[in-house]
């Protein structure tokens, strides 16, 4: 039961424009390289551009793909769209709060996601949740590519997120007047949403003068709220979800050592506890979401979420029951273990005869494993360094929580058999939307906030890790499994 | 000449190890220097720059190879230079000013040593003045310039703008790369060769040096 959208032409607009609409992806900005954003012709008429012949092979052309980046039409179409339905991670925990008046709300300001939730201050429950994908997202899936762009065109990257926000917070709020909205989101979130310059994130330090800056009132927004707060970011490009994630989680009270791991686009770590942090960001993410992976796409229906070694190959679950179109993140780092564990895979990332084979098709190549390797070993060098530069010993470290819709779906023990999770004692524990959670935390709990707020801020260190001496060795050895 | 394809092998397998004691007995044995870099040494690294292109390597093995590749050419370096033997070329390497990232950068100088070339790596953020003092320095007759971000690239053109302005860019041949670099980057900021991979610099680098 495939599902299948149907088109007509626009006057001004083109079929590219009315596919993104729709929240169709560009993963590479929309300059044709990735293939990511690729759909099938099931009827109509989609002419092929020489952009196309070049990311697309013969055989998928004449079966029917097209890039929507580059599609238009004169006729009324039918489309197979490959990213459909996003599995994006709200988050419903309870957190403990001090009762006020009427209504606020958090939002979590993601590089590909957007949730936005209603919260009754009087009760702390949450009335609506609303999730979305970042309309920056036709400028490039990650951080450096939508700073690039705004280099270039100031402004319009801040015009579009405060544009979506503003739709998706008038459409929980339902009218009810808003007295507070809370933001998190990482440090280029951040300041594309406040409208700072970005030019201190173009290049070394990579460090903003604005890190804190992040104050409106709702009418200089064009919101119906009296005040809007940007969370502060910690340092570099680890922005105030990751500050949110730190008070969800708790580790700025915790006596143990925890880590905390938010393998979103824009990867995110932590190590330490109340005693001092140590967190760094690495751009390890879009694999983890179906990107730069050759069948790749986001958890949604149709994608391989997980695989298992049986008797003669590999078993596949397909989301939705629907045949298998391609492979999300935690597919991909289960179909790999199970590789490892045939020995199909080689601990140097060979893979044998260069295809696994997986369902219906959908199959993963040589250069998916060498991506993976790529961005497991950079999150897993990541966390090695902040356990060295803490100076802990593996051992002492008490608990990883696994923050982010991919932490809390792929499965620990395949993650572990990759080597992207370390081999180490300590339980690994899903956190769900922790960034959400802990902005939900700081909303209901007016009179402590600036404390919580303050506490992060002065324990937490920004380590940037490729100015580590030790870095590459440790990236290096990490892209091995095992 | 007696048969030293255990060196070539070791190589290849990346075995730092194996490939220096082979060298130490080989010179021990009383071989040039030259003719087992000529037919070991460099046939090991273009293997191993195919392995790497045909996807059957990936970094950590060619990292491995590029430091067996110098462990083997350490003991030879003194022979080589009473022999009188002059390096391939001499390349003044950096990763530009602004980007931090090294690792690519570091394999392309591993892969050129082994090539046969003298490097002069000035590690990454590199300003442009520092590129022109190491061309006057050392007389070097190839930069080569690495980026590893989009909003880092700019830096590229500003370096070659820079050397341009100190009178040294004729003196030069200027190679880039980095993962966001193409081809066509190369061309508008005219560089005189783009290597998509850290193999296909040494290739790349030769060529350059063939044309003079």
């Amino acid at each position: 039961m495939a599902e299948y959208v149907g088109l007509k032409p626009q006057p001004g607009r083109t079929l590219s424009d009315q596919l993104f609409q729709l929240g169709l992806e560009f993963p590479c900005g929309g300059c044709s390289s990735c293939g990511g954003c690729r759909v099938r012709l099931i009827g109509g008429e989609i002419p092929i551009t020489e952009h196309m012949r070049e990311a697309l092979s013969e055989g998928e052309l004449a079966a029917g793909w097209r890039l929507a980046c580059q599609a238009d039409a004169s006729v009324p179409v039918t489309l197979d769209i490959e990213q459909w339905s996003a599995r994006i991670l709200t988050d419903n925990a309870r957190v403990a709060f001090e009762p006020a008046e009427g209504y606020g709300a958090v939002i979590d300001l993601g590089t590909t996601t957007l949730v936005v939730e209603l919260v009754d201050l009087a009760t702390g429950d949450i009335r609506a949740v609303l999730a979305g994908l970042n309309p920056q997202g036709r400028q490039g899936s990650d951080v450096m590519s939508r700073i690039e762009f705004d280099l270039r065109s100031p402004g319009v990257l801040t015009g579009l997120i405060r544009g979506a926000l503003g739709a998706m917070l008038a459409d929980v709020a339902q009218g009810r007047p808003l007295r507070e909205v809370l933001l998190c989101g990482n440090t280029a979130m951040h300041h594309l949403f406040c409208g700072h310059s970005v030019a201190p994130l173009s290049q070394v330090p990579f460090s903003s003068p604005l890190l804190r800056n992040g104050e409106f009132r709702g009418e200089d927004l064009g919101w119906s709220a009296a005040s809007v707060s940007f969370l502060p970011c910690v340092g570099g490009f680890v922005g105030s979800d990751l500050l949110a994630g730190l008070v969800a989680c708790g580790m700025t009270e915790s006596e143990q050592v925890v880590a905390l791991l938010d393998l979103g686009t824009n990867g995110e770590i932590a190590l330490g506890n109340r005693d001092g942090i140590v967190c760094a960001s690495t751009a390890a993410g879009p694999a983890f979401e179906g990107g730069r992976i050759r069948m790749g796409m986001r958890a949604g229906d149709g994608a391989i979420d997980r695989v298992e070694a049986a008797a003669g190959g590999l078993r596949c679950h397909v989301l939705g029951g629907v045949t298998a179109r391609g492979i999300c993140g935690s597919g991909l780092v289960d179909a790999v273990a199970a590789g490892l564990h045939q020995a199909s895979v080689a601990a140097s990332g060979r893979l044998a005869g260069g295809l696994l084979p997986l369902r219906d098709g959908v199959h993963l190549t040589q250069s998916d494993i060498r991506e993976l390797q790529l961005a497991k070993g950079a999150i897993a060098a990541g966390l090695e360094i902040l356990r060295k530069q803490l100076g802990v010993e593996a051992g002492s470290v008490r608990t990883i929580y696994l923050a982010g819709a991919f932490g809390n779906y792929v499965r620990v023990e395949s993650a572990r058999r990759i080597g992207l999770l370390p081999s180490w004692e300590a339980p690994v524990v899903p956190a769900g939307n922790s960034a959400v959670r802990g902005a939900r935390l700081l909303l209901l709990n007016a009179s402590r906030r600036n404390q919580l707020i303050g506490r992060v801020l002065r324990l937490a260190r920004h380590v940037e890790l490729a100015g580590d001496p030790e870095f590459q060795e440790t990236f290096i050895e990490k892209m091995r499994f095992g | 000449m007696a048969d030293w394809d255990r060196l070539r092998q070791a190589i290849i397998g990346g075995d730092a190890k194996t490939a220096g004691a082979v060298a130490h007995e080989a010179i021990a044995a009383g071989e040039e220097a030259l003719p087992l870099i000529q037919k070991y040494m460099v046939p090991a690294m273009d293997e191993v720059g195919r392995l790497y292109e045909c996807e059957e390597y990936f970094v950590p093995e060619l990292l491995l190879s590029a430091r067996a590749m110098k462990a083997a050419l350490d003991p030879l370096r003194p022979l080589l230079a009473a022999s009188g033997a002059k390096p391939a070329g001499k390349v003044v390497i950096g990763t530009v000013k602004g980007d931090l990232h090294d690792i690519g950068k570091n394999l392309v100088a591993s892969l050129l040593e082994g090539g046969g070339f003298e490097v002069i790596d000035l590690g990454a953020d590199v300003a442009p003045q520092k590129f022109i003092d190491a061309v006057e320095t050392t007389g070097a007759n190839i930069v080569a310039l690495s980026a590893l971000l989009t909003v880092t690239m700019p830096s590229i053109k500003t370096t070659i703008e820079a050397l341009k302005a100190a009178g040294v860019r004729d003196r030069v041949k200027v190679m880039v790369g980095g993962a966001p670099v193409t081809q066509q980057f190369a061309d508008q900021v005219g560089a005189d060769a783009y290597s998509e991979s850290a193999t296909s610099a040494v290739t790349a680098a030769r060529r350059l040096v063939a044309a003079g």
